[in-house]
């Protein structure tokens, strides 16, 4: 297994050949912390080492997502089993540990936390979830297979590639405008995904930053307790650097 | 050089802002706003003016007729916001300073509403503006003298100058000198930038494009009893630290300390009408479930673009059976957004773009016509600093899901994104309406927004993109993402000389209702690619001063009275020594 090259954005989907981005296996292994499936970009930082230093209010909020996962209240058996298995998709969590994204999204539904619209030609927000469930359903049953949530992994992608692509059709697709319900779905999603600290720890985000701030803003700068980027340090030179002062 | 401006370089940040004490009424433990000398009027006092709305236009307007010794009430249908209690530095935890309440929004190009142009709350939606404070140019009160589009403001830039430079001593505003529009100084010296920023203005002046450090709402330095910006990057979030301006910190306390009420958590659902003198008399509104009537001499609603022809279009009655100051059809029309694309960079250092104030440097280069673009008016270019939501969204706008989305997540620390505000035109059939059969919580008929663009804010995006793309090539970007949107809200009430096109005339008084005024971003009839809040303030600023003028010149003798009665409160005392 090669390390990579940062400074390099060879990694990056639109920079290779066919769009396909690099495989995460080759990163390390998270080291200090939890990321979602353990990708270590930044394998020894951990954001939640840094409460101590986050005000109480941020403090209590975040901590809420890590330690209380809430049980689905708002979507039924069926559709939470349908829309889980398309927030695993959707954001490639292929194992454990996951993010619990649908309970995140069903609390904030359920708690009729809506955000502030919706387009004229679209349900409410809530409505719009329910509808893309049973129509992913509808779709995955178009490839022969019996729910969305039962295909195999290749269907699957196949089927949330024309979500994205919003070429979805036939039964609820024809009064659900597909790629308005994408927008309202992965704007849950990802909202869901990307506030949790696991999230933080994946990409080396500093997290809250109240009351302490940040003093090293140039380029290239961090803080002391941000965290290092993986193969950053060469470990053949860093070891012949570390015996030559050793000795 | 002269001696004045050395006299002004010397005394850069020292500068007291003349009549108002806000930043030192403050207190220096705590961020909220001190309330317990706040007045308190009964319902069934006339007073003498009712504001709708504790934002821009409606804290402005409160304190600077409160210390003109007007009685106002101001109402607001959010809470009185603690920055200590009530916010978080927290991206998702930020939801509750937008407008959340149902709206439909609709037309050929859409626009999303809530996070990124609604505000709910004292302070408005200035408490999550990223802090830009630009003034408009000269050109934009004339754009369509000038560039045969659009419609001339009744006033003229020269009409807001000195309010803009009140404001920019207020708030205070930090920045470099201003070569752009009518060229002028800041009040407080440009912030630091960070890495990103740098990087970007580098790739900028390769170009041939000058990009400035500001302005920006946030003292450099401590202010009053208002610390220091610590850097964090979330003044979208709501500034915990108190660095950054909002009416919260820079109007409202001395509003208060002045005899004004500041009543939050009061949805106001009707402006009553008088129908045998055609005038109004106070509003109704609700409170814990309960409807309440606040008495008052006049009514200024600055609800912003969406709430305040939402408002107007409620409150029908025998005289005006379509909706308040609506006899010709005006409210609600007009009400435009800036094309807003975000484009980022992919660089080989890290960047740590939520590190730093969003705002950090601009561009008003292209802001007027140049006909060799092949459209009329420009954009201006800034710099946004979008936290992990945000940029994930902007990610999977550009059609990465999946094993590509994380990938680019990933990434974050090594991009860096830039923003421009393009000027679309106001067209009448961009507008508010009430919806039909729809009503929210409280039964009150929503608000639905039609939206889309013509051909020149195509061509005006398409080329604000392809400059954007042209710096970031420039500056040694090895990827770049774009993803289109909006940003912000004016218009919807606009002012202008003629009634049959308008809404309220030269001094926001409505055309067909003497004691009805609009304070907010909605009597805008352009809107530049300005940051509107400024611009806001000042309007608010002015028409104070025009109320203020017409009231000594024919008011009556009890206004009179209570003017002077009010202007022999004890000074308040000044925390700070300053």
């Amino acid at each position: 297994m090669a390390g990579r090259d940062f400074r390099e954005a060879a990694h990056l989907p639109n920079l290779r050949p066919g769009g396909e981005p690099a495989s995460p296996e080759e990163l390390p292994r998270q080291r200090n912390g939890v990321t979602p499936q353990m990708h270590g970009r930044y394998p020894d930082y951990n954001v939640l080492d840094e409460v101590d230093h986050w005000d109480e209010v941020t403090r209590r909020v975040v901590l809420e997502r890590t330690e209380n996962v809430p049980r689905i209240r708002f979507f039924s058996h069926g559709e939470a089993a349908t829309l889980g298995a398309f927030c695993d998709v959707l954001l490639a969590q292929d194992r454990e540990p996951k993010i619990p994204v649908l309970n995140m999204v069903d609390a904030k539904l359920f708690a009729g936390e809506l955000d502030g619209f919706r387009f004229a030609d679209m349900p409410d927000d809530r409505e719009t979830w329910r509808r893309v469930a049973a129509g992913l359903d509808a779709a995955a049953l178009q490839h022969g297979s019996i729910d969305f949530a039962g295909a195999s992994q290749e269907i699957k992608e196949q089927v949330v590639e024309a979500f994205a692509e919003g070429t979805l059709h036939g039964q609820v697709w024809d009064e659900l405008p597909p790629s308005r319900a994408w927008k309202v779905v992965t704007r849950g999603a990802l909202g869901a995904f990307y506030s949790h600290p696991w999230a933080w720890n994946e990409i080396g985000f500093g997290g809250p930053a109240y009351p302490r701030g940040y003093a090293r803003l140039g380029i290239g700068q961090r803080e002391r307790w941000e965290g290092a980027s993986a193969f950053e340090t060469d470990p053949v030179k860093d070891t012949e650097r570390r015996r030559v002062q050793g000795t | 050089m002269s001696l004045r401006h050395e006299l002004r370089t010397l005394l850069r940040g020292a500068l007291r802002p003349p009549e108002n004490d806000s930043a030192f009424l403050l207190d220096v433990h705590r961020r909220a706003v001190p309330q317990e000398r706040m007045a308190r009027y009964d319902d069934s006092y006339p007073v003498d003016l009712v504001i709708v709305g504790a934002g821009a236009g409606g804290g402005t307007l409160a304190q600077r007729l409160a210390r003109r010794g007007w009685k106002v009430v101001v109402l607001d249908a959010g809470p009185f916001w603690d920055p200590d209690r009530d916010w978080v530095s927290d991206e998702a935890g930020a939801h509750k300073l937008y407008w959340t309440e149902e709206r439909i929004t609709g037309g050929e190009d859409p626009v999303e509403l809530g996070k990124n142009n609604s505000g709910r709350g004292v302070g408005g939606s200035m408490v999550h503006y990223a802090g830009y404070c630009p003034r408009f140019h000269p050109s934009d009160f004339e754009v369509c003298t000038r560039d045969g589009v659009g419609e001339d403001w009744p006033i003229s830039y020269y009409d807001l100058k000195h309010h803009y430079e009140r404001l920019e001593l207020e708030l205070p505003v930090a920045g470099e000198y201003w070569p752009w529009g009518d060229p002028h100084r800041y009040p407080h010296t440009a912030h630091p930038i960070a890495g990103g920023a740098d990087a970007a203005r580098g790739g900028a002046r390769k170009l041939g494009i000058e990009m400035r450090v500001g302005p920006v709402g946030i003292a450099n330095g401590s202010f009053g009893n208002r610390p220091h910006c610590i850097y964090r990057g979330f003044c979208l979030q709501g500034c915990k630290v108190n660095a950054k301006a909002s009416p919260l910190v820079t109007h409202i306390p001395d509003a208060i300390e002045h005899g004004a009420e500041i009543r939050a958590n009061c949805m106001v659902t009707h402006v009553e009408l008088d129908e045998s003198s055609g005038r109004v008399t106070g509003v109704r509104y609700l409170r814990d479930g309960h409807e309440r009537f606040q008495r008052a001499d006049a009514v200024a609603v600055a609800g912003y673009s969406i709430e305040t022809p939402r408002l107007l279009l409620n409150s029908t009655s025998a005289r005006f059976p379509h909706g308040l100051a609506n006899q010709n059809d005006q409210v609600g029309r007009y009400v435009m957004v800036q094309g807003a694309p975000h484009i980022a960079g992919r660089f080989p250092e890290e960047m740590r773009m939520y590190k730093a104030p969003p705002p950090e440097i601009s561009s008003e280069q292209f802001y007027e016509t140049d006909e060799r673009r092949g459209f009329a008016r420009g954009f201006s270019i800034q710099t946004v600093g979008p936290l992990p939501i945000e940029h994930a969204q902007h990610v999977i706008g550009h059609g990465h899901w999946g094993r590509a989305l994380r990938e680019y997540m990933r990434d974050y620390n090594h991009w860096y994104t830039l923003g421009v505000l393009s000027e679309l035109l106001p067209l009448p059939e961009n507008r508010v309406t009430v919806a039909g059969g729809v009503t929210d919580q409280h039964g009150i008929p929503v608000a639905r927004m039609d939206y889309s663009q013509c051909e020149n804010d195509r061509k005006n995006i398409a080329f604000a993109k392809r400059t954007l793309h042209d710096i970031f090539e420039a500056a040694g970007a090895q990827d770049v993402l774009v993803t289109d949107r909006y940003a912000h809200l004016v218009g919807g009430c606009r002012m202008g000389s003629d009634p049959e096109r308008s809404v309220v005339d030269a001094d926001h008084r409505c055309w067909e209702v003497p004691n009805l005024f609009v304070a907010d971003g909605s009597v805008m009839p352009t809107q530049g690619s300005a940051n509107p809040a400024l611009t806001i303030m000042a309007l608010a600023s002015r028409l104070a001063e025009r109320l203020d003028l017409k009231r000594s010149s024919g008011g009556s003798e009890s206004a009179r009275q209570s003017r002077r009665s009010r202007r022999s409160r004890p000074v308040p005392m000044r925390a700070g020594g300053g």
